[in-house]
This record gives C-alpha cells, structure tokens and sequence, in this order.
C-alpha cells in the first residue's frame, strides 16, 4: 500500500486536518476518542466528503478538490470492517460472505470463498442468521465479507472494541492470518496500544484532528510509557506449562517464569506483563517475595514523561521495565549493565484463552 | 342474504379505491420517504409539514381545495382538459387523486420512520462492498425496511377505506362509480334503515379490527411475545 492524503474537513467545532504520506502493509492510526479516526476512515473510504484535498491510493487519485475528483465508494475497492452492527440482518452468514464478492468483477476475484470461511472457520456457521453468532462469530463474518470483496486496501475500524478481553484476542490471530494469506493490506485504527503492537508495523498518530506523530508501533508504546496508566505492556509468549508448588511454570525465551493463577487449562498463550510490575536491583537481592528473578541486561533507555523505559535483555528474551528519574540514577543505569528485575507471579495476565498466539512478524 | 347488491358493488369499489391509492403510494410515497429519511436540506421541515397536512386538516377543508384545483379553472382540471381525460371531480378516478392526497402521510411518514431505523452504517457497508445506491436501496433497505413497507400499505389502504369527508366533497355518491362504504352506510342512516347501515357498519367494523390485529400480530416484537422468546 501507497498512500498520499492531505484533507481538511471542517464540522464546526472540529476540523480534520490530515497530511500522511505512508507506505506499508500493516499501518495503525492511533488517537484517543473524538481525535478524528473514523472522520478519516470515512474520508478515506469515499463515505464522508473532505472540504479540500487529495486522495492518492497506489497511484490512483480517488479524491482530488481542485481537479473535482470524488471517486464514489463503491469504485474505491477499499473494504472496512466496523466495530459492530455491520451485518446485514436479512441476510444469513454465506448471504453476509458473499454480498461483496458477487459485486466483485471477476479480474478481481483472488480469493476462494471456500478457503477464507476454513482459515476463519466459519464452515459450521454458513446457513444461520446472524442475529444468533456471538460477538467474535460477528466479527469474523465482517471480516471475512470485507476480504472477500478483494479490496485494494483493508479498513479495519476499531473492529476488537465491542468486544471484551478473551474474545478480542481470539480474533487477533484471524485478523492478521486472514489479511497476511491473501496479501491485503490493511490500516488497523484503535486507541489501543496493544493492538496497535501486535497487528501493525507502523503507525500515525492523530490527536485532535492532526498527525502528530509517525512511528513504529512498538517505538509509540515507549513514546506512551509515562502517559498511559497501563505503562508499557510486554507481550510474552509462554508455552510448555507445568505445575510446580501451586503455581504455573511456563518456559519462556528469557528463562522459567512462574504464574500464579488462572493459567492451569492452558498450555501456552500469550500474556502481558506491565512495565510497572518490573522492580529492578543493582545486585542481587538476599530474599524476596516475589518468584521470578531475572538476570538481565541492559540494552537501552529512553524517557517518557516523567518516567525512564529501561529496555532489558534476559536470554533471548525482551523486557521493557520502568523506574522514576532518580531510581535511574540511583541504580547506574546505563545499556550494558548488568541488573536484576524481579516479577511478582500474580502480574502476568493471560490474553488469548486459545492456544493460539497471534503469528510472530 | 347478509348484503345486497348495492352493498357488494360499495364494497368491491371501497377495495378497489383503497388497493389502487396504496399502489400509488408505495410508488409515490418511497422517493418522498427516502428523501426525507436522508436530507439534510432545510426544506426537510416545510415539506414534511406539507405532507403531514391531511393529518390536521379537517376533510373538508382538504376536499374543498382539491376540487378547486380539478374543477375546470383549477390547475388539476386544466391538465386533465388539455390532455383529454376530460373533469375528475366526482368520478372515480377523481377520487383515487384525492385519496392519493389524504393517505400521503399514513405511508410517508411511517416509510421515512423504517428508513431512519436502518440507519447509516449498512447503506456504509454496503457501498464498500462495490454496492451502487440502487442496488444498496434494492437489497439492503428493502428487505430491512419491510416490515415498514407491511405497516405503511395495511394502514395506508385502511384509511382508504375509512375515508368520508374528502369522499363527499370529491366523488359525491355516485352508485358503482364514487359510492363508498362510509358513503353508503351514511345514506342508510339517513333513510333510517337501520338494519342496513347495522350490517355494513359490522362489516367495517370486523375489517378494522382485522387490520389492526394483522398490524399487530406481524410487528416483529409481537411474534417474539407469541412465541414466549
């Protein structure tokens, strides 16, 4: 994906000014609520009208005010999966599927309907209404329709806020193989900086109706360290769970690390561990209570707000810990120093129930 | 028997006013809806006034302009002379025109509330999926908006049937041509025959409650309430 926009829409009291240059597969935009994201995706997709402005996608203008260029949505190939209620309720799951496929001129056709209702696995589901499908079953089908109109581009709008925790990380993984198998790319809008790690490469930030930042998504979540209440969360892959004195041990690549609860129907999955649950010692320490203690390294610091990301090394594992200004300086830290963080067995939260962990880039 | 052949002759004529005004209407009455249902134009508010008119007015009122408008001096009569259809007032197809004015809102306006219903988002989805407006209106909103279209035509043909006031002014009481079933029972009462105007009144009556029932049992929350979900 190409693509070259600088709009202004104007509603009043908020005026989007938009100016992206971006090239990628897998690009997020980020911002808060009301920061003007979906004004974009609708800009974006030929259903909001910008006041002024071009629009040009892989080398085709879709919008351009001076030349009198609009071209209507429905010519754009641009699919958007939205957040919720965007199933057509006459209709039952092969009916949703295949309104835009056979809409689709047949060039265009490259994707199998068989093969993409296997990947999502929705074979079960083909004759029921949708009013039945649960909230995860919802999102698929939406998913699942959008691709099969073989769009040029993937608009997925907050498409995992509707839904609650265990659900939404079950659909990450469909999300991600399903536009990486049949090569489209996508533009993932959320206000999560999780989601924004995992099913993105890169990302624009919009904050009151401005870019502000263009960035690698994992760089943002350091940007937003100090900001956000969560800090930064590391994502680990844990597998080969054992039971050990009541508590899980799972391998990970940076060593053993134990697990307190709720983990014992899972043999692997992915968790997160905040940034902020990671206490970090200069030597180490005689006795604690917490039980994972790991020898690191340091590979880099940077700052966030008011707060210093220490960027460890343990094994072949990455942490991201973060201590206040004057820990940092009490502790020496420095990249190549040697330190030892310790994390209480209760910090680590289970995201995907499923054994499935989301494919690695 | 329960009714004459003066009675069925009302009756048949009642159905075929009331079946061909809801024809027009659903024809007539969509484009009007839809517009409606999406503008953002100021002349929403004029309009929509204009169409709910016949709600307020008193039927007279109603009858008397429009028989203004197709007597001979009247804009109506006038296009119908030049193009040779010759006077509607007080024939039936004159009456059919100005049923056509007094159900307008009956199928306007519950048409516009079942398209505001839908909403946005599926006409959104449907465009991004290589939908064009018509075929977004032909297999998105129709079928969603259905259940209006079944509640605008049973109320719109039954206040077709229940017409009086604009029926007078308009067809006056021609047998076989303009005579009504409100019509008829009226000119029962005023001959006093009693027994007559009894059997034509239960006739409307059992067809109102009918309707109405049918009205309610096919909103899609009753059928949930039958069947205890």
């Amino acid at each position: 994906m190409n693509l070259s926009l600088a709009v202004r829409k104007n509603y009043g009291h908020f005026t989007l000014a938009a100016d992206i240059n971006v090239t990628g597969d897998r690009v997020g935009i980020f911002g808060a609520s009301g920061s003007g994201k979906s004004t974009l995706v609708g800009i974006l997709a030929g259903l909001m009208k910008p006041d002024s402005g071009e629009i040009v996608l892989d080398g085709d203008c879709l919008f351009n005010s001076a030349k009198k260029i609009n071209v209507p949505p429905q010519l754009r190939r641009i699919s958007i999966v939205f957040q919720q209620h965007s199933l057509f309720p006459h209709m039952n799951v092969r009916q949703n599927l295949l309104y835009g496929f056979k809409r689709t001129p047949h060039e265009y056709r490259k994707i199998c309907f068989d093969e993409l209702v296997t990947v999502l696995e929705l074979e079960k589901l083909l004759e029921s209404g949708v009013n039945i499908l649960s909230g995860g079953e919802k999102q698929r089908v939406t998913l699942g329709r959008g691709i099969l109109a073989n769009p040029r581009l993937l608009l997925m709008d907050e498409p995992l806020s509707a839904l609650d925790d265990s659900l939404r990380f079950q659909i990450i993984p469909y999300l991600k193989s399903v536009s990486e198998r049949f090569g489209i790319p996508y533009l993932f809008i959320s206000h999560s900086l999780v989601e924004m790690r995992l099913m993105t490469d890169s990302a624009i930030v919009i904050e009151n109706g401005l870019v502000s930042k263009q960035t690698q998504s994992d760089q943002l979540a350091r940007i937003y360290m100090g900001e956000s209440c969560a800090g930064y969360i590391n994502l680990l892959e844990l597998h080969s769970m054992k039971e050990r004195n009541g508590l899980c041990a799972y391998s990970w690549e940076g060593g053993e690390l134990l697990l307190s609860h709720g983990n014992r129907d899972a043999e692997s999955g992915l968790f997160e561990l905040s940034s902020k649950d990671i206490i970090l010692f200069k030597q180490h320490p005689e006795a604690i209570s917490a039980r994972n203690l790991l020898e690191c390294t340091v590979i880099s610091v940077f700052e966030s707000n008011s707060k210093t990301g220490v960027e460890l090394a343990a094994g072949s594992g990455r942490l991201v810990a973060e201590v206040v200004k004057d820990a940092a300086n009490e502790l020496d830290i420095m990249p190549g120093a040697r330190l030892f963080a310790a994390v209480k067995a209760s910090a680590f939260r289970r995201l995907s129930k499923k054994d499935k962990i989301p494919a690695k880039d | 028997m329960f009714l004459n052949d003066s009675d069925l002759q009302t009756i048949w004529l009642t159905i075929r006013l009331a079946s061909i005004v809801t024809i027009i209407l659903l024809i007539v009455g969509t484009p009007i809806a839809w517009w409606l249902a999406r503008t953002g134009s100021r002349l929403k508010w004029p309009i929509s006034a204009v169409v709910a008119l016949p709600l307020v007015l008193p039927p007279s009122v109603l009858g008397f302009y429009l028989l203004l408008a197709m007597g001979p001096y009247g804009p109506v009569g006038h296009l119908t002379r030049v193009l040779g259809i010759g006077a509607l007032p007080f024939t039936f197809w004159g009456l059919v025109l100005a049923s056509v004015f007094y159900s307008l809102p009956f199928m306007v306006q519950t048409l516009q509330n079942a398209f505001e219903a839908i909403g946005d988002r599926p006409l959104e989805v449907a465009a991004t999926l290589r939908a064009s407006p018509l075929d977004t209106f032909f297999t998105v909103v129709l079928p969603m908006a259905m259940h209006g279209y079944l509640t605008a035509s049973i109320l719109t043909f039954a206040h077709t049937v229940g017409e009086f006031g604009v029926v007078l002014m308009i067809g006056g009481n021609i047998p076989g041509a303009t005579r009504v079933a409100s019509v008829q029972i009226y000119d029962y009462v005023e001959a006093m025959e009693y027994a007559h105007a009894h059997r034509m009144s239960a006739v409307m009556l059992i067809f109102s409650f009918l309707v109405l029932l049918a009205l309610y049992i096919w909103r899609p929350n009753a059928r949930n309430v039958i069947r205890g979900e």
